[in-house]
């Protein structure tokens, strides 16, 4: 393996575990945004303050 | 207010990815290759700035733990959390890294030279707080355990590092390479800058996370906070 | 009622029961014992090569049969919610700590004096005039063991899967006190005395120091969770 064969490894590692991680993150933030709002509705009086 | 702070967060990723794209050319561009190593050092950009981040991870785990055990206040605690999961995240990318580096470099995977060593001990350490947290089944009494051990842990580092280096230096054979010095010879202001450039990148990345990481963890805390409420 | 008189009664409470059923100690010595016959089957254990080998040999040894008696430290204290009564109780953690870690290193002291000999004659290793600084090192690495371990098998009491995770935790933090003490006894071994590595044992002295502090300091929190 050439030299840029091991920067490609190293940089093709570590960027696509960021990216896949993020995707993970975002679908986890999506899951826990619609759960919130789906228990929000419920025998709450309007406004529901958030600091 | 929640409009405004996913405005932000979605302002500050894509500053990074700006930024993100931005040192990947730099890095594997404009920075001219190392005089030694050729086009492998390279991988240093990621390198120095991976485990620059993972310790900022570390030392918020130690703050977000001393706050909560201060103050019990549950953003301590979620601050810990989320920093120490990105820290671990961090530390394994060092570490792979590292190894992809020094194959080329030294012709092995691994080797247990003082950094790659600490590096992984630190992994081991964080690994050990999230798999604390995640086997203890009350959500307070697990916030407790792990900010204790966020404290521990930390305050561990120093001897970690002291005792490691002098492992590796002490009772060190002639014959035997020494592959834990980075040759800092003829930097190249290039690569300062691209090393810059990489790190800033890095740091805004680092934060979009932890602030997407964060707002997971609250949510989750809100969820079951509502639950309780009727009697779920 | 100070914090020594604390810590001292409550290992005199310790002491008792230990005394009367003697669980902790038996299966820590023989286990401690065990070890080392497999030590000899694992390795090539050949008299050349034997004394290079014996301080990792040794401090293995005591490493799992130390996380023994560790799991049990608070095995009284996890039955009949006695913990809960400790809380309500005017008792300072400090004094908790301190009462757990010196018994574990009561215990741990009086297996290490069976079985550092036993060691000896087993692997017919030289030098019995070393052993007053071989005990030294020992103790001092002990104490760190047994802080840093009380705290860890504190804080593990009530999570699942915890004869696992304590040593998950407890290792990683315990390898300035595993390379001190086995360093500074391959030296002594060596050449007979401490030498350039004395600086190890002021690193030991540093971490026994730094987490005994801590530890008295944080202890109360550690009994909430």
């Amino acid at each position: 393996m050439g030299p840029w064969g091991f920067v490609s490894l190293a940089y093709g590692i570590v960027w696509g575990t960021l990216v896949v991680y993020l995707i993970f993150l975002k679908r986890r933030y999506s899951r826990a945004t619609v759960e919130l709002d789906q228990l929000r509705p419920m025998g709450e009086a309007g406004g529901d303050e958030k600091k | 207010m929640i409009r405004q702070s996913r405005k932000r967060k979605g302002i500050l990723g894509a500053l990074a990815l700006v930024t993100v794209l931005f040192s990947l050319y730099w890095s594997l561009v404009v920075a001219p290759p190392d005089a030694y190593q050729g086009e492998v050092q390279r991988i240093m950009y990621l390198h120095l700035p991976s485990i620059l981040i993972a310790y900022l991870s570390y030392f918020l785990v130690f703050i977000g733990s001393g706050l909560y055990l201060w103050k019990r206040e549950k953003r301590d605690d979620l601050l810990a959390h989320a920093a120490a999961e990105l820290g671990v995240l961090f530390t394994a990318l060092t570490i792979i890294e590292g190894s992809v580096w020094g194959r080329p470099t030294w012709g092995v995977w691994w080797t247990w030279d003082a950094r790659l060593t600490l590096t992984a001990i630190l992994l081991l350490i964080y690994v050990g707080y999230l798999m604390l947290r995640s086997l203890i089944e009350d959500e307070n009494r697990a916030a407790m355990a792990a900010a204790v051990l966020g404290i521990i842990g930390f305050l561990d580092i120093p001897l970690i590092h002291m005792s490691v280096y002098w492992w590796r230096t002490l009772h060190q054979p002639p014959s035997i390479l020494r592959p834990d010095k980075l040759p800092w010879e003829n930097v190249h202001p290039s690569m300062l800058t691209a090393l810059t450039i990489s790190f800033v990148a890095f740091l805004l990345l680092y934060f979009y996370l932890l602030s997407l990481r964060y707002r997971v963890g609250e949510m989750h805390q809100e969820v079951i906070a509502r639950r309780l409420e009727r009697g779920a | 009622m100070t914090l020594l008189r604390q810590t001292g009664l409550m290992l005199w409470k310790d002491t008792l029961l230990e005394l009367r059923r003697r669980e902790s100690l038996l299966t820590m010595f023989f286990f401690g014992t065990l070890l080392l016959f497999v030590f000899n089957f694992a390795f090539d254990l050949a008299p050349d090569k034997i004394a290079g080998m014996a301080p990792g040999l040794l401090w293995l040894a005591f490493l799992f049969t130390g996380t023994l008696g560790l799991a049990q430290l608070f095995q009284a204290e996890r039955e009949n919610h006695n913990l809960d009564a400790l809380l309500l109780s005017p008792l300072d953690g400090g004094a908790l700590f301190l009462a757990k870690a010196a018994f574990n290193l009561i215990l741990m002291v009086l297996v290490e004096i069976v079985v550092i000999p036993l060691f000896w004659i087993l692997f017919n290793l030289p030098a019995w005039n070393l052993l007053p600084q071989i005990f030294l090192v020992t103790l001092l690495g002990t104490v760190g063991f047994c802080v840093l371990g009380t705290l860890m098998s504190a804080i593990t009491l009530r999570a699942r899967a915890r004869e696992l995770l304590l040593p998950l935790v407890l290792f990683p933090l315990m390898i300035p006190v595993i390379l001190a003490t086995i360093r500074c006894m391959a030296e002594v071994l060596r050449t007979g005395q401490f030498g350039d590595q004395v600086a190890w044992l002021r690193l030991l002295l540093g971490f026994d120091v730094i987490f005994l502090t801590a530890g008295v300091l944080i202890f109360d929190w550690v009994i909430e969770s």
